[in-house]
């Protein structure tokens, strides 16, 4: 009963936010409930009996992507933004791509009605998954987690290399000063 | 609580994020759609753990990826942005859908 009831408010939050995220036309305020779905997609984790995930999604996500957003906002936010519309001419035509492939989508969900979670998986689930985790990490996964260690590595090199700022003879040989030169 | 629910509650969330990465006009807009769209793949992920294989976490591990490359793909395309911005003070995609200078 209680599991109905956290999974079914967790679940209208992320759904609730989400759908303000694409629809808000100030666009802190779209980074903030970004940061609201995703907590509660964290929560929805917590009903699933993944603990790690739950962390996971809390630390990664609400702490680290959704305050990135909020940060690149600000930087590049213009008080004429708030008046322009946030949404382009076609959005009529992405509703009806948007509807058509949600009814097909839910179609395939409704095969899956009469899987019940049984009593022993219930009580496996119970335990923690974080030794597990670990396990498979650096046993079965061991290649691919090294090399998620290198996709990360790449990824900060490369966000390094384009928000340097632009080298000074390189911007004044355009004739006009780079904008980010910092003179 | 049965499969059904989690599954509905994926799609619907990754349709969302779809519908967003279409119609948003700002670059940060589709960066939070394409979001929304990662989170929906990692509730399928993590449900189909729970229910098909509940001894193992092979799911959870590979949501433990799809997060961490979640992460890689948003802070190279908020750098990319924001380099965009500072070369061509534009961040509307109308504005910047030529990939020549």
């Amino acid at each position: 009963m209680i599991e109905v009831a956290v999974f079914c408010s967790m679940a209208a939050v992320a759904l609730v936010s989400a759908v303000l995220v694409v629809t808000l036309r100030n666009t802190v305020h779209c980074a903030l409930f970004l940061g609201l779905s995703l907590a509660g997609v964290a929560g929805v984790f917590g009903t699933l009996a993944a603990d790690f995930l739950f962390v996971s999604q809390i630390l990664i996500y609400v702490g680290g992507i959704a305050v990135l957003m909020i940060f690149a906002v600000m930087l590049m936010g213009r008080t004429s933004d708030l008046t322009l519309r946030q949404v382009n001419q076609e959005w009529l035509a992405g509703l009806l791509v948007c509807a058509i492939t949600a009814a097909g989508l839910l179609r395939q969900a409704k095969g899956f009605l009469g899987k019940a979670a049984d009593a022993p998986a219930r009580a496996l689930a119970a335990q923690a998954a974080t030794k597990p985790l670990g396990r498979l990490m650096l046993g079965d996964f061991a290649v691919p987690f090294e090399l998620i260690s290198l996709v990360l590595m790449a990824a900060l090199l490369g966000a390094i290399f384009f928000t340097r700022k632009e080298d000074e003879p390189k911007s004044t040989e355009n004739g006009k000063p780079g904008r980010g030169g910092g003179t | 609580m049965t499969l059904s629910h989690y599954v509905a509650l994926g799609s619907i969330l990754f349709i969302i994020g779809v519908f967003g990465a279409l119609t948003r006009r700002s670059v940060i807009g589709i960066l939070m759609s394409v979001e929304l769209m990662f989170n929906a793949a990692n509730i399928n992920l993590a449900a189909f753990n729970r229910y098909l294989h509940p001894t193992g976490v092979t799911g959870q591990a590979f949501a433990l990826f799809i997060m961490t490359v979640a992460a890689a793909e948003v802070v190279v395309g908020l750098a990319l942005v924001l380099a965009i911005y500072r070369r061509r003070d534009k961040i509307y995609m109308e504005d910047i859908n030529l990939m020549r200078g």
